[in-house]
């Protein structure tokens, strides 16, 4: 749903309003800098499955938006083969994000309907309960925090090896102000690791918080396979881009009238944006060599020494806890993150009130957090509209004297605003 | 001819980096040692304690998943791969264009988030507490590294290592300002990343200032031993990628001949020697600060990396 907004986007801009002017390559990244780390710091603090992966869309637009808007500063610029460049970045980014998105949020209602649940405080050890499940999420949790080889990493390289072609940009504005939006970028895709850490962890690892996560039950076998689809599309489009690149050519070469060279002729298909002496990726020859090395391992590891195991408590430093409450929650897990960027952006306020020594009462700890953004634009937008509407009522119950002047009046008004006017 | 000599080099390559790692972490903890006025280990007590680990058996915990028994082998495959594709005593490896260093670094963060995970995975507090501050580091020291890349890149027209260190040999570097804030920033990235003073304690026995150790706190036999090898390659790769990209000569170059290889790989050896050296001094003159001021120590990288990148549109190398 929310590509809609970027084919929109495209169609207008790079269609319709005809050749772009070069401040909107540094309003249209900047924006989209900073939309991706703040949707991912928004999701850092949510303990809502389903809303964490909202608000990562929020935060995968911004990327898209980073790349659409280096293209048109190229386009500005008359650099085509940078903004074929870029323009690819996004668009293959869009499809990636509707790829791992889909199957995040199908996990997601797995384990809605398998528990009824879509706190994460509430969850945990779904593992052991829905064992693939898990493990499709988990592809989808790797591929949307940008990790190789999987297919979130190809989109966001190809973004950042267009931002590295900003120099050769001649307004100094664009200079000084795209490797800054490289830096949101790389922020952002490290914060969304740590998100996702979070949520597979907080889930699916560790053991149940409540009885309905100890109790819950596999989805049935048409999700799963809906599931593995889309998990299994992630590691194909992770390893084998180039081909999905090209199958994005036809529509990047009416936009910016320039191509990416041809991929898929490439040695071991490796795909080069530019030229091979300045960058080059293969995600298949890396994800080969990763399981190659992993079964080397273990083979030899299985062969040569022990391969014996016995199960145990846990160890925990001597002092292991029967009770689940005692695992690290959601909101513990962010809390670092949250003292760290907390502050500034969500002017997070922390209390701990601990009862005097003697009081049995238990502690609390009490976490605020303002959504800044919601504050300064949209409350006093939405104030705006209520005023309006509610002055604007009063027409409502006027006599028809005054109907009739107030047509009259509107009639003088516009006749006198055309003449003006022309 | 030319490709199976380079895939003979690269085989060399990855066996060296394996056979190296223990001996430069074993090197400076005797050194560190002999600092503080101790003795100090042998050498060799890395390569012990992994084989030691390796014939134990694996104790594991009642609530621990397939993630727990797989992550190790992940970890030290991806580490593995990472420092593969860092030219060390050569360049021109065979799979040195499957990736680059972008994708080098975000190699590296897979093998942090399978950690990570597998620290949440048996449910104890102190694992959730390694995993959450490890992220916590992780989300800061990643856009530091990515801003010296870019520096470097955009230095040399290439985010390829090889090309890097090629350029970085050549005439027209210069003495640039940008160089030695990237080079300070990556200093700072590899020191948090590897987990040493004044970030994390490697050598810690006290609970709660373990961020890397508290997330591995459960983990033994084999797979403790393949976590501590992916660490040992993490340093060496790390060492590495200082040498290659501010410290390149020496370097072998494909092509040219047994001796250079032999020169290539000294000359290596040499910078692991100087690397280690001004680690261990530079651990033991600094105390281990608070996981909170960490933060502003990652964040001063991050702006020096970025500082880097933006002095490059300035400065004319002289």
């Amino acid at each position: 749903m929310t590509k809609v907004a970027v084919y929109g986007f495209v169609r207008i801009v790079f269609d319709l309003l005809g050749p772009p002017s070069w401040w909107w390559g540094a309003v249209v990244p900047l924006l989209g800098g900073v939309t991706a780390v703040m949707g991912v710091l928004y999701a850092l603090m949510e303990h809502d499955l389903k809303r964490l992966l909202a608000y990562h869309t929020v935060e995968n637009i911004g990327i898209i938006f980073i790349g659409l808007g280096l293209a048109l500063a190229f386009e500005a610029n008359a650099m085509p083969a940078a903004a074929a460049l870029a323009l690819t970045a996004a668009l293959l980014h869009v499809f990636n994000h509707s790829v791992f998105k889909s199957l995040l949020f199908f996990g997601a209602g797995a384990v809605l309907g398998a528990t009824g649940e879509r706190d994460m405080e509430r969850l945990g050890g779904l593992i052991h309960r829905m064992p693939l499940t898990a493990f499709a999420f988990l592809i989808g949790c790797a591929a949307i925090s940008a990790l190789p080889p999987f297919n979130g990493f190809v989109s966001e390289w190809l973004t950042f090896q267009a931002i590295l072609l900003s120099p050769a940009l001649p307004q100094w504005l664009l200079k000084f102000l795209i490797p800054a939006i490289g830096a949101l970028l790389a922020l952002s895709a490290a914060l969304a690791a740590a998100c996702f850490v979070k949520a597979f962890g907080i889930t699916f690892l560790g053991r149940a918080r409540t009885q309905v996560a100890r109790e819950a039950v596999e989805t049935d076998r048409w999700s799963l396979a809906a599931m593995f689809g889309l998990a299994a599309l992630c590691l194909l489009a992770g390893i084998l881009p180039g081909y999905f690149i090209d199958a994005l050519a036809p529509v990047i070469h009416p936009l910016t009238g320039a191509n990416l060279p041809r991929q898929d002729e490439l040695d071991w298909l490796t795909i080069v944006p530019i030229a091979q002496s300045r960058s080059s990726y293969n995600g298949l020859l890396l994800f080969l060599f990763i399981a190659l090395a992993a079964g080397l391992g273990a083979e030899v590891i299985h062969r040569w020494s022990s391969a014996a195991i016995r199960r145990s408590d846990p160890w925990d430093c001597g002092f292991p806890d029967a009770s689940p409450m005692t695992q690290y929650t959601a909101g513990s897990f962010s809390q670092p993150i949250r003292r760290v960027f907390g502050s500034v952006v969500f002017r997070a306020r922390e209390e701990v009130h601990i009862p005097a020594p003697g009081d049995v009462r238990a502690a609390r700890l009490h976490v605020q957090l303002r959504d800044v953004p919601w504050d300064l634009l949209y409350v006093p937008a939405a104030r705006l509209v209520n005023y309006a509407a509610e002055r604007l009522n009063r027409m409502q119950f006027l006599t028809i004297r005054g109907y009739l002047t107030l047509v009259f009046g509107a009639l003088v008004v516009l006749l006198m605003v055309l003449s003006i006017w022309q | 001819m030319a490709v199976i000599l380079d895939a003979i080099v690269q085989l060399g390559e990855m066996l060296v980096v394996l056979v190296l790692a223990p001996l430069l972490a074993g090197y400076v903890r005797t050194l560190k040692a002999r600092l503080l006025g101790r003795r100090g280990p042998p050498l060799v007590q890395p390569y012990r304690d992994l084989l030691r680990l390796l014939r134990k058996e694996v104790v594991l915990a009642h609530g621990a998943s397939w993630v727990f028994r797989v992550a190790p082998y992940l970890v030290f495959a991806t580490t593995w791969v990472a420092a593969a594709l860092v030219p060390t005593f050569a360049t021109g490896l065979v799979i040195s264009y499957a990736a680059d260093m972008i994708a080098i670094v975000a190699l590296l963060g897979s093998a942090r988030f399978m950690l990570a995970l597998a620290g949440l995975d048996v449910g104890t507090s102190f694992g959730g507490i390694g995993s959450s501050r490890e992220m916590m580091i992780a989300s800061l020291a990643e856009p530091a590294m990515l801003m010296v890349v870019f520096t470097l890149s955009l230095l040399a027209g290439s985010t390829q290592l090889s090309s890097i260190a090629a350029f970085m040999q050549g005439p027209d570097v210069g003495l640039r300002v940008s160089l030695a804030l990237a080079l300070v920033a990556l200093v700072m990235v590899a020191i948090a990343e590897n987990a040493r003073i004044p970030v994390d304690n490697p050598a810690t026995h006290l609970e709660l200032t373990m961020v890397h150790e508290a997330m591995i706190l459960e983990y033994s036999g084999r797979h403790l031993a393949l976590i501590e090898a992916a660490s040992f390659v993490k340093l060496l790769l790390y060492v590495s990628v200082i040498a290659c990209a501010f410290a390149p000569w020496g370097i072998a170059v494909s092509g040219q001949g047994f001796a250079a290889y032999l020169l290539g790989l000294a000359a290596y050896v040499a910078k692991l020697a100087a690397g280690g050296f001004l680690l261990a001094v530079f651990e033991t003159s600094i105390a281990k600060m608070r996981v909170f001021r960490v933060s502003d120590f990652l964040g001063a990288a991050l702006m020096l990396g970025l500082l880097a990148t933006l002095l490059l549109f300035v400065s004319r190398g002289t």
